[in-house]
């Protein structure tokens, strides 16, 4: 060990990590009664600029005073005229971001975490399958992918809600419906009078619908349960574990690999995830996630 | 460089002059537990109780609560405010385990992304360390390969040899501080016979020991026999004490406090005894108490191990001393089967 001459400040300041960033709120979506989608942009205008992430990775984002909370950007990098998240009101956090309104400053620290291999999806057919709020990691590759179209064959998507106030991103839905490039289904597991689409919990609808494994990889993100019953369906379909993914959620304080808890085995889900393949997730220490 | 040696009377003047340079901390059992505290100037005689401190001196690292920042907002909007200026720390007496822990735990603030706090400390701090001549009952650190008198993780070395403690330089840190230090002495030869005369013998007195042979392959094999978890959980009460106390517990939480329109950021230690540790809104992958033990003695003996080659336990027996219901790592490392035990 040596002792440098570096004032313990000066290191503070050039090379924190955990120094937020302020950004604005610029508009917010009501997405369902309690998940809402908010637009933001820094207040550091060169920042704005320079900011890079890529689809799949994750911020954590600060209501000064309540604390911080990990969130993936549920916008695409393609799309860089703002930034965008999307919360459902669960916690302490959430609850205090659902109180804001736009011009509300929060604070924002990414981003971190690796995202969705694009260049693995390169020339491929992709299966998107996303259930409730767990749309909102795939939105940002879908739109990835549409912005880059002539990249990628075939494009379907499955999603799914509880019933059909429960969709998110419904002004997405109707634009990815009307695609004629895109083979795009919703489903609810319990319709009304109005509802047009499908009716029945994802996985079944995804056997119904029977996209081809060839050449293909499937994007999974949904709540754990529609999760752990869609791997089997793609897996009776002909996909491996390497053509499934996914992307985990945990309890990311730091969110880069230090505070400890994210972790499933040796795996840091904030550092190594969050995006994994089954491949990845069987071969894993322990089975909690 | 030849060795030095300082006459333990002299001690109090020795931190003092120090203290013209550095924020010396010292072993104090002032504020009712041994801690490593503020040397306050007079010579407390803590070189006759001193075995260890119960609060490890990772707590000049990775204090149990600090602050990362402040925050205000005005008309414009939010300011962050750093904290001040961290202080030059002199760590006087620290025991090899300690400072073995210490190098154990860089790993991970050094990892992929640095941490601030963690690191300006550390890269401003000068260990002095204290070979410890009387290891407890509960300790076990041969077994983790440390010897109780011997380091290489400190910048100084002192050893016991009577009325005198023997100094040796480990570090470059060290040589400059012996340098420039006034009224050391220069040892004898046989002086340095003495000194390794006491560490062996300290190395003998640590009796307690761990099969630690295997233990990662070994932990991957039971780590689905939730009967074995079971058993090895069933008296812990989840206080999170041993993960507190621990020189090699890292984990942490972050939150905000606001009092009066001034925010504060800080982050406190954490414990993966704790279920509200892992808590999610909507689930909690490690409710259970069998798995967060599980957790425990896997991260230390498994995946730390797995991703940074050492076993994050350092032997320093704090958990086997301080646990209320008396649970023993010892006792479950040892228990954990060769590799023959349920496979995944």
């Amino acid at each position: 060990m040596t002792t440098t001459n570096i004032s313990p400040s000066q290191f503070l300041a050039q090379d924190n990590v955990y120094l937020p960033h302020i950004a604005v709120i610029e508009k917010i979506i009501e997405e369902t009664p309690n998940i809402r989608t908010f637009h933001f942009n820094f207040k550091d205008k060169k920042l704005q600029k320079d900011f890079s992430f890529e689809s799949g990775q994750f911020g954590e984002y600060s209501v000064f005073g309540i604390g911080e909370a990990p969130f993936c950007i549920s916008s695409s990098p393609t799309r860089r005229h703002h930034l965008e998240f999307t919360a459902q009101r669960v916690g302490r956090v959430t609850n205090a971001l659902h109180r804001l309104g736009v011009g509300a400053e929060i604070g924002f620290r990414g981003a971190y975490g690796n995202s969705f291999p694009l260049d693995f999806l390169k020339g491929k057919n992709l299966v998107f399958v996303g259930g409730g709020i767990g749309l909102a990691p795939l939105r940002s590759l879908i739109w990835n992918v549409i912005d880059n179209r002539g990249k990628y064959k075939d494009i379907d998507i499955i999603y799914g809600a509880r019933t059909p106030a429960d969709l998110c991103f419904k002004y997405d839905l109707d634009i990815w419906g009307r695609d004629k490039t895109i083979k795009f289904i919703t489903t609810v597991d319990r319709g009304d009078e109005s509802w047009k689409g499908k009716t029945g919990v994802v996985p079944k609808i995804l056997e119904e619908a029977a996209p081809s494994a060839k050449n293909a990889v499937a994007i999974v993100c949904g709540p754990p349960v529609m999760i752990r019953f869609t791997f089997p369906v793609l897996t009776k379909l002909g996909f491996t574990p390497e053509q499934m993914l996914t992307t985990l959620e945990k309890r990311m304080k730091c969110g880069i690999g230090k505070c400890g808890r994210c972790n499933i085995g040796n795996i840091f889900v904030c550092r190594d995830g969050p995006v994994f393949s089954y491949e990845q997730i069987k071969g894993f220490v322990s089975s909690e996630y | 460089m030849a060795s030095k040696k300082i006459n333990k009377k002299d001690i109090a003047k020795l931190l003092n002059q120090w203290s013209r340079d550095f924020a010396v901390f010292a072993p104090s059992r002032e504020s009712g537990v041994a801690t490593m505290a503020r040397w306050g100037g007079k010579d407390t005689g803590f070189l006759d109780w001193y075995r260890n401190t119960v609060v490890a001196p990772k707590a000049n690292f990775l204090p149990q609560m600090e602050e990362m920042f402040r925050f205000q907002k005005d008309g414009e909007g939010y300011h962050i405010e750093l904290p001040p200026d961290g202080e030059k720390q002199l760590i006087f007496g620290i025991r090899p385990c300690d400072a073995r822990a210490l190098a154990i735990i860089d790993a991970n603030f050094k990892d992929l992304y640095q941490d601030p706090y963690y690191l300006s400390r550390r890269n401003n701090a000068v260990l002095i360390g204290l070979g410890c001549t009387s290891p407890g009952e509960s300790c076990f650190c041969t077994s983790l390969g440390i010897s109780p008198a011997e380091s290489n993780d400190v910048d100084l070395m002192l050893t016991d040899i009577g009325n005198e403690l023997l100094a040796e330089a480990v570090s470059a840190a060290g040589k400059k501080l012996i340098a420039k230090t006034s009224g050391l002495k220069a040892a004898t030869r046989n002086d340095e016979a003495r000194a390794k005369e006491v560490k062996k013998t300290a190395h003998n007195k640590v009796t307690r020991k761990i099969n630690a042979e295997g233990i990662v392959e070994r932990l991957l094999a039971c780590f689905d026999d939730q009967g074995f978890w079971e058993k090895v959980a069933a008296k812990c009460i989840s206080c999170g004490i041993c993960t507190l106390l621990c020189p090699t517990c890292y984990c942490f939480d972050i939150n905000d406090e606001l009092i009066k329109q001034q925010g504060t950021r800080f982050r406190s230690l954490d414990s993966c005894a704790f279920p509200v540790y892992t808590k999610m809104p909507m689930e909690n992958p490690r409710a259970e108490k069998w798995k967060r033990v599980r957790q425990k003695v896997c991260h230390k003996y498994g995946f730390f191990p797995m991703s940074f080659k050492d076993i994050a336990c350092t032997g320093c027996g704090r958990c086997v001393r301080l646990c209320p219901v008396n649970w023993d790592i010892t006792q479950v490392i040892n228990s954990v089967p060769a590799k023959t035990g349920v496979k995944k």
